[in-house]
């Protein structure tokens, strides 16, 4: 059984500007994927790729066993929700989500039917006769969900579409957007360049850095194991100790003490802020120290942050609640960390 | 915070002096005119006169079949003309050259513009030694004193009005509606139908307003190209007002050219709207 989707070298340009460079995906049937990344790295391109609005300069893009890199988007089996969510404001909401099925040549009542289907599915089932402009921005999100999950596509792109709510919303609409997916067993391909909206919702997170994918992975795999500095910074707050060559097959921490083995051109041991603690009493056999001076606290509620100047690295400690927002800035303390819990990275 | 009594009675009246002023009392004193005799008592008889007399009617026929087929015209040309300009000039200075190409004549007199064409359109005119040359007439056309000719001096004059109004809407058209609409599965032509063209129909419609009124009421032009041979209603109140001096029974040809000018575009608005909400 071929991938659902597999996106083979896909490369794409605008003028001089290299868009996409040989990007390979594959995405199976059902799978929640969240194209992450900064503005300008390419997901939002190849997301119109992928739904046909631009066709790529080298490379194929196929469902399941169709070659469909050059269909135009009303030939694809897929659907799309926009980031604007392209409403027709011409259209009641129940005529919106009806559209395309009565342009496939359903009749009036059947595509009334199927939309308000599609509508009950969001929650809007009372709103079919409205016009779009009478809705708020998360009800008119709503209808572009229905409407794009109206023809049950096997496969829907979402182009950042919560990136409009405020926060609150998009936190409940998060979710929301999760359970549906995972009722209606779609294969959804969500770009965002918000990591904790990939983190939450994905079963895997593509990032994409200046045309190429950076790292394909689990959100575990891709928060505790990023595989370059870029994906490190980008999805979290990491720490990223420089590594000093230690001997055939070992490194030492720039933070003087520790040593571990690694192997030869890793440059970086990253900690999470979670994996460094402050020791208050006994050491554990497995746990490296060093001492470190309190530059700054950020106490936010939920978790506090420490800033921690060890050497010449400052680290960031992050502690649960507002335990640790005591410390006055200057006062000395002593950082333990497993080196167990270090990751490597080259570059 | 209130803005003092006086100044908001002021912020008021200016616009509503201005409007009575330079419309309603012009109109007024027209209306007025048309319902009185010589002498100054009520009446009547003008409007009788008129209605009644199977000359006003043929006149206003031919008035009315002139500025509908100039308005179809100017659509049918203008929509593609608004179309290339916004859809498929990608040339940012090609686009405001083409711009300041429609606009220009504007600023130009009719009358210029209408002399320009009788000679084009002349016997041995440009248009017709064009034609002959091409081999697709053997004898001169004859455009000068025909509705053709009309036709297309005022199709030419008004078209910038349909351009400007439906570009503008066609312009204001988010294209990831289009999208939208390919995405779940419709071809162009029928997203042009379904989705583009029911979102320009009101730039359309107000295009085609502007056109049809400024054709029914048009002078110039088609006195200038019917070369005495066709009558047009605005024709026959000039000669009340400039010849004959006639001002009560030409008060009463405006008026029923306004009248039945606004009963059909108020008709065309109407349809207008119902389109719209059909669609």
């Amino acid at each position: 059984m071929p991938p659902l989707l597999s996106i083979d070298a896909v490369s794409k340009s605008f003028a001089a500007h290299r868009a996409l460079a040989e990007v390979d995906l594959a995405v199976e049937a059902g799978e929640f994927i969240a194209l992450l990344g900064p503005s300008g790295c390419g997901k939002t391109t190849l997301l119109r790729c992928i739904a046909g609005f631009l066709t790529p300069d080298a490379g194929r893009i196929r469902i399941e066993d169709d070659d469909i890199t050059h269909a135009p988007p009303y030939r694809r089996p897929l659907n799309t929700v926009f980031q604007s969510y392209a409403l027709f404001p011409h259209m009641s909401v129940a005529d919106n989500v009806g559209y395309g099925p009565r342009r496939a040549g359903a009749g009036r009542r059947e595509a009334q039917e199927r939309a308000n289907e599609a509508l009950a599915l969001v929650g809007l089932e009372e709103m079919g006769t409205r016009l779009p402009s009478a809705l708020s921005g998360g009800q008119q999100q709503r209808v572009a969900l229905a409407r794009a999950i109206v023809n049950r596509p096997k496969l829907l792109l979402l182009d950042e579409p919560l990136s409009a709510l405020d926060l609150k919303l998009r936190r409940r609409m998060q979710i929301e957007l999760k359970h549906i997916q995972e009722k209606l067993g779609i294969a959804f391909i969500f770009v965002t360049h918000d990591q904790e909206e990939a983190m939450a919702m994905a079963d895997r997170i593509v990032v994409m850095n200046a045309g190429r994918i950076e790292q394909t992975g689990t959100p575990e795999a891709i928060y505790r194991a990023p595989a370059t500095r870029f994906v490190a910074e980008f999805v979290g707050e990491p720490n990223l100790i420089p590594l000093e060559p230690a001997g055939p097959g070992r490194a030492r921490l720039a933070l003087g003490g520790a040593e571990l083995p690694a192997a030869s051109g890793m440059r970086f041991a990253m900690a999470r802020p979670e994996d460094i603690v402050l020791i208050d009493g006994s050491v554990p056999d497995d746990v490296a120290t060093f001492p470190g001076t309190v530059e700054e606290v950020l106490a936010i509620g939920p978790l506090t942050t420490l800033f921690v100047r060890c050497g010449a690295a400052v680290l960031k400690v992050a502690r649960l609640g507002m335990s640790g927002a005591e410390l006055a800035p200057g006062s000395t303390v002593t950082l333990g960390l497993r080196p167990a819990a270090l990751h490597l990275i080259a570059e | 915070m209130t803005a003092p009594r006086t100044t908001l009675a002021l912020l008021l009246f200016a616009p509503l002096a201005f409007f009575a002023a330079f419309f309603l009392a012009p109109m007024a004193v027209v209306a007025l005119s048309s319902l009185t005799t010589d002498e100054g008592g009520p009446t009547f008889a003008h409007y009788a006169r008129i209605l009644f007399d199977q000359y006003h009617w043929d006149v206003l026929w031919v008035t009315f079949r002139i500025a509908l087929a100039t308005t179809a015209l100017c659509l049918l040309i203008g929509f593609p003309l608004a179309w290339y300009l916004v859809r498929i000039v990608r040339w940012r200075s090609w686009r405001r050259a083409c711009v300041i190409l429609i606009v220009v004549p504007l600023f130009t007199s009719n009358i210029v513009r209408s002399f320009g064409w009788m000679v084009l359109l002349g016997r041995t005119g440009l248009v017709n030694q064009g034609l002959m040359g091409m081999g697709l007439t053997e004898r001169p056309i004859r455009f000068l004193g025909t509705e053709t000719g009309i036709l297309i001096g005022m199709v030419y004059i008004l078209m910038p009005f349909v351009v400007l109004s439906v570009g503008n809407a066609l312009a204001k058209i988010d294209t990831a509606l289009e999208d939208a609409s390919a995405d779940l599965g419709v071809g162009p032509a029928r997203t042009f139908w379904f989705v583009t063209l029911p979102l320009c129909l009101p730039g359309a419609v107000s295009g085609a307003i502007m056109v049809f009124a400024l054709a029914v009421s048009a002078y110039v032009t088609p006195a200038l190209l019917s070369g005495g041979q066709i009558t047009v209603f605005s024709m026959l109140i000039f000669q009340q007002y400039s010849s004959v001096f006639d001002f009560h029974y030409g008060g009463a040809l405006s008026v029923t050219l306004l009248v039945l000018t606004l009963i059909l575009v108020t008709l065309a608005g109407r349809i207008g709207e119902r389109g719209r909400r059909a669609a």
